[in-house]
């Protein structure tokens, strides 16, 4: 029991990590997301397929393999040098930025083209139709959707523990190793993650609710 | 172009969509304060002329001038032409995450570039019109069809148009609310609002309209005075129509 009063605040502060691999992870791919989202449906046919290549490339390959083949090949081999951390965000949000352009995508597509017809129609350019008509309806749209990405990323940051980033799971892993004590630090370990995903999901749920406006629902 | 009262001139406009011919050769004009109705089968090329008129659709051949200046040549600029011509859909098409005011006021503030407060009022002003005050904080999913259609045909108002098209405003509308729509229109049409009405509503068209132009087969059939378009036209395909809706008519009175 007095290992556990030690490893405990060292596991804990993981979340710390894992809280930031998720938000950098979500935030890149949120803006990623919405561009490649917009793209998609708005582009010219060049565009489209560029897009819809990258959708493919990164919803096909496993997250694992996506992680070695940037830190150890193209980041190397482009010049960058990004320590584990910032390699995770970036392959987290190059990934996330996949699957939420896909949510977004049907957010945008479940509205139909009247509601950027009437934008125009009043004198609006696309690009403002776009902004001040059709996104502010599609993101609203999209949220219940969203908020399962959140909790796939929450879940898959621990895979990051694979370069060694110092979240919950890599620092769990040291605490076994050095206590030769596998069951309490896991179930903790899996106890935090519960928790982050609960209280994620809890809160879009919130804001989702809060910024419902009748007519406007979104769905799972 | 000489100084006329000529707010809308068009010449054989033209347009096809994937080989169908859905438009052959549309001419007409359009005075200021007058008020034109489009009649025609469905499928004769009616919305697709509005739509080309305000270039939501770009039209394959013709030209189109506003006030005396071409719109259809690369100097015009789509956005602009769009902010004088206001268009009323089938659909409402309202933006749905807006309120009543907020629908009416954020052209005005996006486009017109009006300060928050005074295309507020203003919005405010043109809900009044259509005797929407009241109902100024409302989504529109708590508006009714002719509700909604009101504070869309306050929403084109709002940006002071020197034209508006009306793309079949009742056809989407339960029988009891056409009434307060069709209302609307005639007050806007006494107060001489140079007006292109897509509609079988003929009572609207015999007491408002100056002319009814008859489409069929993407031309103008025949236009002229509602009484003799309705009553005495030359065309059969004409007569029919206006025979059949008449039945209708008879049948709900």
């Amino acid at each position: 029991m007095t290992a556990f009063a030690e490893f405990l605040p060292y596991i804990l502060s993981g979340m710390v990590w894992t809280l930031g691999l998720v938000a950098g992870g979500v935030g890149i791919g949120f803006v990623i997301g919405l561009f490649m989202a917009i793209g998609q449906i708005y582009g010219g046919n060049e565009v489209k397929a560029i897009i819809h290549a990258y959708v493919w490339f990164f919803r096909s390959i496993p997250l694992l393999v996506l992680l070695f083949l940037f830190y150890w090949g193209v980041f190397p081999a482009t010049g960058f040098k990004l320590d584990p951390l910032a390699c995770s965000i970036v392959v987290l949000g190059l990934r996330s930025g996949a699957y939420q352009s896909q949510i977004f995508r049907g957010g945008i597509m479940s509205l139909g083209d009247t509601q950027l017809l009437a934008a125009r129609a009043l004198g609006m350019s696309q690009m403002r139709g776009i902004f001040h008509v059709v996104l502010p309806q599609a993101l609203r749209i999209s949220m219940p959707g969203w908020s399962n990405e959140y909790a796939t990323m929450i879940k898959d940051s621990s895979i990051t523990f694979a370069l060694g980033v110092l979240e919950i799971l890599t620092r769990t892993r040291y605490v076994v190793n050095a206590t030769h004590e596998p069951l309490i630090p896991y179930f903790f370990a899996g106890g935090l993650f519960l928790v982050l995903t609960y209280a994620g999901t809890k809160a879009v749920n919130i804001v989702y609710e809060r910024t419902k406006i009748p007519g406007l629902v979104g769905r799972l | 172009m000489t100084e006329t009262n000529v707010v809308l001139k068009v010449e054989g406009l033209q347009k096809s969509f994937a080989g169908n011919k859905i438009l052959d050769g549309v001419s007409f004009e359009i005075d200021r304060g007058q008020i034109k109705v489009i009649c025609g089968p469905s499928g004769s090329g009616k919305s697709t002329l509005l739509r080309c008129l305000n270039l939501l659709t770009m039209p394959d051949k013709g030209r189109v001038w506003l006030e005396g200046r071409e719109i259809t040549n690369e100097e015009s600029n789509a956005n602009s032409v769009r902010q004088r011509i206001g268009f009323v859909f089938q659909e409402f098409n309202l933006f749905n995450h807006l309120t009543a005011l907020k629908n009416v006021s954020i052209a005005l503030e996006i486009v017109k570039k009006m300060g928050k407060d005074e295309a507020k009022a203003l919005a405010l002003k043109e809900l009044e019109k259509v005797n929407l005050a009241n109902d100024a904080h409302k989504y529109p999913a708590e508006l009714s069809g002719g509700q909604k259609q009101r504070v869309a045909i306050a929403r084109a108002l709002a940006m002071n148009p020197v034209i508006m098209f009306y793309d079949e405003p009742t056809s989407a509308l339960d029988p009891h609310l056409i009434g307060e729509v069709l209302d609307v229109m005639k007050k806007l049409a006494q107060e001489k609002l140079t007006s292109i009405v897509v509609t079988h509503e003929i009572g609207f068209a015999r007491t408002v309209a100056d002319e009814i132009m008859f489409m069929g087969e993407g031309r103008i059939l025949e236009h002229g005075p509602p009484s003799q378009i309705i009553e005495n036209p030359k065309h059969e395909v004409v007569r029919q129509f206006f025979r059949r809706i008449n039945e209708l008519y008879r049948r709900d009175e």
